[in-house]
């Protein structure tokens, strides 16, 4: 038992949710009590679904199960009554799990024919949101794959794209035109908008793209073994990562082509892959060797968030932006080992394994780095430390699921990512600037006032109040160092953003050296003492 | 079908509803409650729902947390939460920490009552709130934290005769109501629940409770009951016709006369033009938040066509006054979404007011709706809350009414490709 605010992974449930909310006529009946209901909301707000997504509750109430009384049958019959899908999964939520009910025999009452009737029942208590979603999403690929011929020209199925995944559409988007340049043919896309059917036609592909190691690279396993599908389970984020992708999906496509007597595919100019047909992919080659970007050599970045996305972030911000990387880490223990493997050589410690926020922002308030790459939870902390930090991978929030084109993978990927790095850190030529004269006019007013955020559900922007609980809190005035009027102001005349760093590194000098109160003497000394 | 006072015919279905469980009050609880603290015995969904669907804020400290039950918990008697409970007193010096129960310790069958006893001192109580979704509703699990204050009001003394008034609203919609009930001569003792703990309003057989929210009638009876306080059965005060009936009657208790007529009539007056708008209107609830009633009967009164309320649960004598002004409505209790549905879509009603669950899904089907939820969080209360509350339902059909012209065919496509 311990004491959680926050998670980062979502349930098995909502795991399940994410891949059958994904398919076409498939719907997932939860057999639970009414609070597990609130998924549907995940979709219908976030994703703001203009249809009902396939999810329906199957309601256990208290006196259901006092008279002993399952109502699954019946909604099972309602389910198929209504809608007709050709598949429903029917899955426990946490509670129900443990009443150890026989659901295929329950699920048998309902008189709905076996085959369209899946019961996929994990241990919510031991598999989380990943896992299941992975889980079921091959257990479909097993299921439905049949062997059948191979398209005549080389062709790809794009796996583990999935319902409210990191900027989904976007990356897909993405990946698609890098494809349709190479005169790649795209035969499925599964799970996003994939039918049973579909899933039926994977292996008439060559090869299986699978970029997101969370979700898609087990069913990509399993095609492999057994329709003998090469897989490319590479993630193109950043320019080199993506170059390096495309000729690996061209040697591998190439390979079989030479079996089959299809004519090579060859590497384009690579102008061809630019928005306009005229220009270099990327700006970003250019962008980090340009004069003002060399003081990002001195900027420390840390990372945490999934195992995809921590892995290409690192490399990219190491690699291709010349930062520092003072630590990484994962929530998805689980893939621990992969991430590890993946970033020798890159982190200057340990990863941190943790699924625990708190923990998170310790180490970002210890470190103070210069930009954080995180999820949503960072994105919280950072806020209260005045760190800068993007969002880049799950778990997100409503200003995650944007309407305009802005990919992670591909070189339109790189470029969006570091235009997020850009405006997220502190700038360069105009940082030398400031910290030279003072504020430079760009003072903001501080303190603003402010009440705790409402209860908003979530699709609306809650972004006023988050603002302003950015935070009240941070104020507080348990345990704080006492300043005198006289070094407030001497800290007033400290660059406004880096203003919360001096406090805090000067509240510490003072406590090292005993002094109660931080007056203009303490305050210089600290100057002194930490180099200004 | 059950019959009750006044031949109004009510229909039970299934309660395949969409819906949030008994946990969704915490989300304003504890913003009511300053010094308290609520800690939830619960899972990994209990709080992935918190965190996700109510969309609350991470706050650095939020005064509400999840003792979270792991695999290894589960083969355990009894939970233990000393640690927590000290963690938490350390963190945030509560006066009063709300333990509340759900589905995963329900089945389990913790003794809620007795761990809650066992943690908690005379420094700061440990109530136990039964909240789990195998029982409780959305909204009614804040009956069930008002239920676990009853102890801490103070016994108000015979011949001591107040009005308590019974929800938790905004502070500025609590001064509202208190200086209404005061300028018409009726003594306020408080509101169950005042904002901090140790200012519970005290309570005794001269109280009048008068209920302010639609879904609280079991700590209603349980104060009468223990209280020998009488309740108020009136109007809940939304719209200028419960708000008139409201201080009317409860004026009466007091043994004053008022004749709110002209109130009323004025109050109506103000909301000319977004009555004009409603009149005929066919509004539709699918049920979310047990305040369909009054709100279906103030739009009915208001002249629109209400073509069906349904509502999660109907306590019949709590909501009698209600149903009564419903004559002729069709009236829905525990109601089936599916059937819903297709009902929608054959009335093809002008207005639904729907979960989050259902709001955009039946926008995408081209229908007008307002969150139902929104209701909760607006001050729509008595006489200063008459604007705000017709303009809640007139704002998305005016809305909808300025947009462009929308091809579903054109501007739909690829939005969600499981659906096409």
């Amino acid at each position: 038992m311990r004491l959680a605010f926050w998670l980062y992974e979502g349930t098995a449930l909502h795991g399940i949710s994410r891949v059958t909310n994904s398919m076409k006529g498939v719907h997932t009946v939860y057999h639970a009590p009414q609070g597990d209901d609130y998924i549907t909301a995940t979709y219908t707000m976030l994703e703001r679904t203009p249809q009902f997504p396939g999810l329906s509750i199957s309601v256990v109430r208290g006196r259901d199960l006092a008279q002993g009384v399952s109502r699954l049958p019946a909604t099972l019959q309602q389910v198929d009554h209504h809608y007709h899908p050709e598949l429903i999964v029917i899955a426990p939520s946490c509670s129900t799990a443990l009443l150890q009910e026989d659901l295929h025999q329950l699920a048998a009452h309902s008189g709905v024919p076996n085959e369209r009737l899946m019961v996929y029942a994990l241990n919510p208590f031991r598999v989380s949101e990943n896992e299941a979603a992975d889980g079921l999403f091959t257990e479909l690929v097993k299921r439905y794959a049949v062997s059948q011929e191979k398209t005549a020209a080389p062709s790809v199925n794009i796996l583990g794209f999935t319902s409210l995944g990191f900027h989904l559409r976007a990356n897909l988007t993405s990946i698609t035109r890098m494809l349709q340049t190479l005169g790649i043919t795209v035969n499925v896309v599964a799970p996003w908008g994939s039918s049973i059917e579909d899933l039926g036609r994977l292996p008439a592909a060559w090869l299986n793209i699978a970029p997101y190691r969370e979700i898609g690279v087990n069913a990509a396993a399993y095609l492999e073994e057994t329709f003998s599908m090469p897989s490319l389970t590479e993630v193109p984020l950043g320019v080199e990562p993506t170059m390096a992708w495309l000729r690996s999906l061209i040697e591998k496509l190439n390979f079989i082509g030479a079996q089959r007597g299809t004519p090579p595919l060859a590497m384009p100019n690579l102008k061809a892959f630019s928005l306009d047909g005229l220009s270099a992919p990327s700006g970003v080659p250019w962008f980090a060797r340009t004069a003002d970007m060399e003081s990002f050599s001195n900027k420390k970045a840390f990372v945490f968030g999934d195992a995809t996305h921590t892995v290409g972030m690192v490399k990219f911000l190491r690699d291709e932006l010349g930062m520092q990387i003072i630590g990484a880490g994962t929530y998805l223990e689980q893939h621990a080992d992969w991430v590890r493997k993946e970033l020798e050589g890159y982190l200057p410690g340990a990863l941190m394994v943790t699924d625990r926020f708190q923990d998170v922002a310790k180490v970002i308030e210890d470190e103070m780095p210069d930009l954080v790459c995180g999820t949503q939870m960072e994105r919280h902390s950072c806020r209260k430390l005045d760190v800068p930090c993007m969002v880049v991978c799950p778990p997100t929030h409503i200003e995650n699921h944007l309407l305009g084109y802005y990919p992670f993978f591909g070189f339109a990927g790189a470029d969006v990512i570091a235009d997020r790095v850009y405006l997220s850190c502190k700038l360069g030529l105009e940082k030398h600037l400031i910290d030279f004269f003072g504020d430079a006019g760009l003072e903001y007013e501080e303190g603003a006032s402010s009440e705790e955020g409402d209860v908003a559900p979530s699709g609306s922007n809650e972004h006023a109040s988050e603002t302003v609980a950015s935070d009240v809190t941070a104020l507080g005035d348990d345990g704080e160092m006492k300043w005198s009027d006289e070094a407030e102001t001497m800290l007033k005349k400290v660059p406004f953003f880096v203003r919360k760093k001096v406090r805090k590194n000067t509240d510490t000098f003072a406590r090292s050296i005993g002094e109660p109160v931080v007056t203009a003497d303490v305050f210089r000394k600290a100057k002194e003492s930490l180099g200004g | 079908m059950m019959q009750v006072p006044g031949d109004i015919q009510i229909i039970k279905e299934d309660n395949v509803t969409h819906s949030f469980c008994g946990l969704a009050c915490v989300g304003w609880m504890y913003q009511k409650i300053k010094d308290s603290f609520f800690l939830i015995l619960g899972t990994h969904t209990c709080a992935h729902f918190l965190q996700n669907a109510l969309g609350m804020m991470i706050f650095a400290k939020p005064r509400f947390g999840i003792a979270l039950m792991e695999e290894g918990d589960l083969s355990k008697n009894e939970p233990t939460l000393q640690e927590i409970i000290s963690e938490i007193k350390a963190d945030h010096n509560p006066s009063v920490i709300f333990l509340l129960s759900s589905c995963t310790p329900e089945v389990m069958k913790v003794d809620f009552k007795g761990l809650a006893h066992h943690l908690s001192t005379p420094e700061v109580p440990v109530l136990f709130v039964p909240a789990s979704g195998l029982v409780y509703n959305f909204t009614q699990a804040e009956d069930s934290v008002l239920a676990a204050l009853v102890p801490f009001c103070p016994q108000a003394q015979a011949g001591e005769k107040k009005v308590v008034f019974l929800g938790s609203v905004n502070d500025s919609t609590a001064d509202d109501l208190r200086a209404e009930a005061e300028e018409l001569g009726i003594p306020v003792g408080g509101f169950l629940p005042e904002s901090r703990f140790d200012k519970m309003p005290a309570i005794g057989p001269d109280t009048v409770l008068a209920p302010i929210q639609p879904y609280l009638s079991r700590v209603a009876v349980k104060l009468s009951r223990e209280r020998g306080c009488s309740v108020l059965h009136s109007l809940f005060p939304f719209g200028p016709d419960g708000t008139r009936a409201f201080w009317e009657d409860l004026a009466r208790e007091f043994g004053i006369t008022v004749d709110l007529r002209d109130r009323e009539k004025a109050a109506w007056e103000k909301i000319r033009k977004q009555t004009d708008l409603l009149k005929g209107k066919k509004v539709f609830f699918t049920a979310d938040t047990m305040m369909e009633l009054p709100l279906a009967r103030f739009l009915h009164n208001a002249g629109a066509d209400v073509v069906e309320c349904s509502s999660a649960y109907i306590i019949k004598k709590f909501h009698a006054r209600e149903l009564q002004a419903l004559d002729g409505v069709r009236v829905v209790e525990q109601p089936n979404f599916h059937r819903q549905l297709e009902d929608v879509r054959r009335i093809k009603p002008d207005l639904i007011v729907t979960s989050l669950m259902t709001a955009n899904p039946f926008v995408g089907n081209g229908f007008v709706v307002k969150w139902s939820m929104e209701f909760m969080l607006m001050p729509i209360h008595s006489w200063s809350g008459v604007i705000s509350l017709a303009n809640l339902f007139v704002s998305p059909l005016q809305r909808r009414s300025k947009l462009p012209a929308f091809d579903e065919k054109v501007w739909l496509e690829g939005i969600m490709p499981s659906a096409e």
